[in-house]
């Protein structure tokens, strides 16, 4: 393992905007002094003066970077609720940006398969990819209509196919159907993020069609930076492999079986 | 930084008493590109063995109230990857590196720390035996003191280099381990490593962790923490570094009133990786206001 330098710094940064953009998802713009760098599909560790309960930071895909941050919170716990309830004004500390993004397409088209929360770094590549005049399809899965955050943004930019399990919106059924069709013209490259089942069905759809996946993973970790070695996957062959430093952003065969 | 900070801990002098704990900052060049390394006390890196270590079957980590439990099991390079590729660059950051040492046994202790000797920069070795997530060695040699001692031994023999020994919270009778390792040549002592923990998710009714225990580390284990330097300070008379969940200038200070010499920072460089420079910041600020040195504070709690 090889530690480079890279741009991640240490940033304090103050509140900006908290938006709801659906129930229990937050959109959270923070003002940072220093920019927050980042590329689509990298993340930062993100933590308010909130005394030592949580004690860790929580990591977050970037969405936008520059000097105004932001980040899609998911409510789901204590670290994210108190992150979602913050407010205007309030200090928070931010490490980033942190591991490897996306590696853009060189060929034609670029599908975008999102799960949930999972929209968040591609939200990102859509708004890198979008001016660069990459044709996208943006394939959106959600549990129901009030799960899709960032929906109108991504409709405003792609051509967004939207699936729900329970039928509120969209196709009735899972992301990975209307993907095999996606994939018939297989001069493309897929990115994705989400739940891990999900990423996985997307990583061998993907495989089978002959088109090249790179999977954002998500595992628990406490520094997001290398030093804890708590992020750790195990790979087809055995061996562990790193979120925070070899990922989140991983060819899905190298982590799902397959790589030639 | 001024010399007000500067620490002597036998042979070993270090430029203020604030170190990172081994595990929590990796091999210190992850965090040079957020600060200047070179200030922080002393960087303990993560435990080094002969050979590299893959570590447990993961989830390795969880969070638990004002703490989280690890199960890493020892995940490192190795000694050869560190020396050659880590040390260099350690060397040219001008950090003052402690060397975290495990092996599954004293021999294997003595050979990895008599290749340490030869290694240029490393200012001192820290000897784990109390690591709580590995099969072998680790934990076992730190709970009594008749294999402490023996490792201690048998390190001492192989190394001109400052030995601290890092003792677990677990032992028998800690006291009683730390009078061992010092008869046995230690030169200070560390303490504490991580209690074994363990937390089960209610909804799949399996633990939280792969291997289903890990080490406590955090806010949570202060008081115990706090409360066996305090213990150990008194029964020997080699200098004490204390750790257990320090997170603010308050909480070292606290350490050193017990009877610690030096402190170091764990966890808490999760939560913030400045947190160690900051602590280095207000205790200077604090030991000027106050015309003393941090030494002056050692053992000076007031028992009623
Ligand atoms: C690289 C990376 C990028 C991430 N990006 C985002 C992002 O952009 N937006 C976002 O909302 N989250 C993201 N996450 C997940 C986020 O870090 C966790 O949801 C968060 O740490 C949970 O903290 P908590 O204190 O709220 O809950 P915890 O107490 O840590 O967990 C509460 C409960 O939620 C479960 N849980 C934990 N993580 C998730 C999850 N991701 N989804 C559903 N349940 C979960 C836990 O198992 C537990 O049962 C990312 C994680 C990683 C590693
Ligand atoms: C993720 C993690 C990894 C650790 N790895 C090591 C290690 O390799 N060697 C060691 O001696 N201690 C290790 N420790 C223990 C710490 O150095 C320290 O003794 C303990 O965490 C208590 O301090 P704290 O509460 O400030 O974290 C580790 C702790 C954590 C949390």
């Amino acid at each position: 393992m090889a530690i480079e330098h890279t741009n991640k710094k240490y940033l304090k940064t103050i509140v900006k905007n908290v938006e709801t953009v659906a129930p229990g998802y937050s959109l959270l713009s923070f003002d940072c002094e220093t920019p927050l760098l980042g590329r689509p599909g990298q993340f930062v560790m993100i933590r308010g003066a909130w005394g030592v309960n949580p004690v860790l930071p929580r990591a977050f895909s970037i969405v936008k970077a520059g000097n105004v941050g932001q980040v899609l919170v998911r409510d789901v716990g204590p670290g994210t609720a108190l992150l979602c309830n913050m407010h205007v004004g309030d200090e928070l500390n931010v490490l980033g940006p942190l591991g490897n993004g996306f590696i853009e397409p060189k060929s034609s088209r670029a599908v975008l398969v999102a799960g949930g929360v999972g929209v968040a770094p591609l939200v990102f590549l859509m708004e890198q990819l979008v001016p660069k005049r990459v044709p996208i399809t943006f394939l959106y899965g959600a549990r129901t209509a009030n799960d899709l955050p960032l929906k109108v943004r991504i409709e405003a930019s792609a051509d967004l196919i939207v699936t729900t399990e329970d039928g509120s919106v969209g196709t009735k059924g899972l992301v990975t159907q209307p993907l095999v069709d996606v994939l018939k013209d297989p001069n493309c490259v897929v990115y994705s993020c989400g739940p891990n089942a999900m990423l996985e069905a997307v990583g061998r759809v993907s495989m089978d069609a002959g088109v090249e996946c790179q999977v954002a993973l998500e595992s628990p970790m406490a520094c997001g930076m290398g030093t804890c070695k708590g992020c750790a996957v195990v790979k087809p062959d055995g061996s562990f492999t790193y979120v925070c430093t070899d990922g989140p952003v991983f060819v899905a065969a190298s982590i799902y079986g397959g790589e030639k | 930084m001024s010399n007000i900070l500067e620490t002597t801990l036998g042979p070993l002098v270090l430029k203020n008493p604030v170190m990172v704990a081994s595990g929590t900052f990796g091999y210190g060049l992850e965090y040079s590109d957020v600060m200047d390394i070179s200030v922080i006390g002393g960087i303990s890196v993560k435990g080094i063995s002969l050979a590299p270590r893959p570590g447990n079957p993961p989830p390795r980590m969880c969070e638990t109230p004002s703490g989280m439990l690890n199960s890493i099991g020892l995940a490192n390079v190795g000694f050869d990857v560190f020396v050659n590729d880590m040390m260099p660059r350690l060397r040219d950051a001008k950090a003052t590196v402690i060397a975290n040492a495990y092996g599954t046994s004293a021999d294997e202790f003595a050979e990895l720390c008599r290749k340490f000797d030869d290694v240029e920069g490393i200012a001192a070795i820290e000897v784990n035996i109390s690591c709580p997530n590995v099969k072998s060695g680790g934990i076992h040699f730190g709970v009594s003191g008749k294999p402490a001692a023996e490792v201690t031994r048998a390190v001492r023999k192989a190394t001109r280099l400052p030995v601290m020994v890092k003792l677990s919270p677990e032992a028998n009778d800690i006291k009683d381990v730390a009078r061992a390792i010092e008869d046995a040549g230690a030169d200070s002592v560390s303490l504490i490593n991580t209690f074994r923990g363990m937390s089960i998710d209610v909804n799949t009714r399996k633990p939280r962790l792969g291997v289903g225990f890990g080490g406590l580390s955090g806010p949570a284990i202060r008081p115990l923490a706090v409360r066996m330097v305090y213990e150990v300070a008194r029964a020997v008379t080699i200098p004490v570094v204390g750790m257990g969940g320090i997170t603010c200038l308050r909480d070292a200070l606290e350490f050193f009133l017990a009877g610690a010499s030096a402190i170091q920072v764990g966890t808490a460089n999760f939560s913030n990786p400045m947190v160690a420079i900051e602590i280095i910041d207000a205790l200077e600020k604090y030991c000027i206001e106050k015309n003393i040195r941090p030494s002056d504070l050692v053992g000076k709690v007031e028992m009623g």
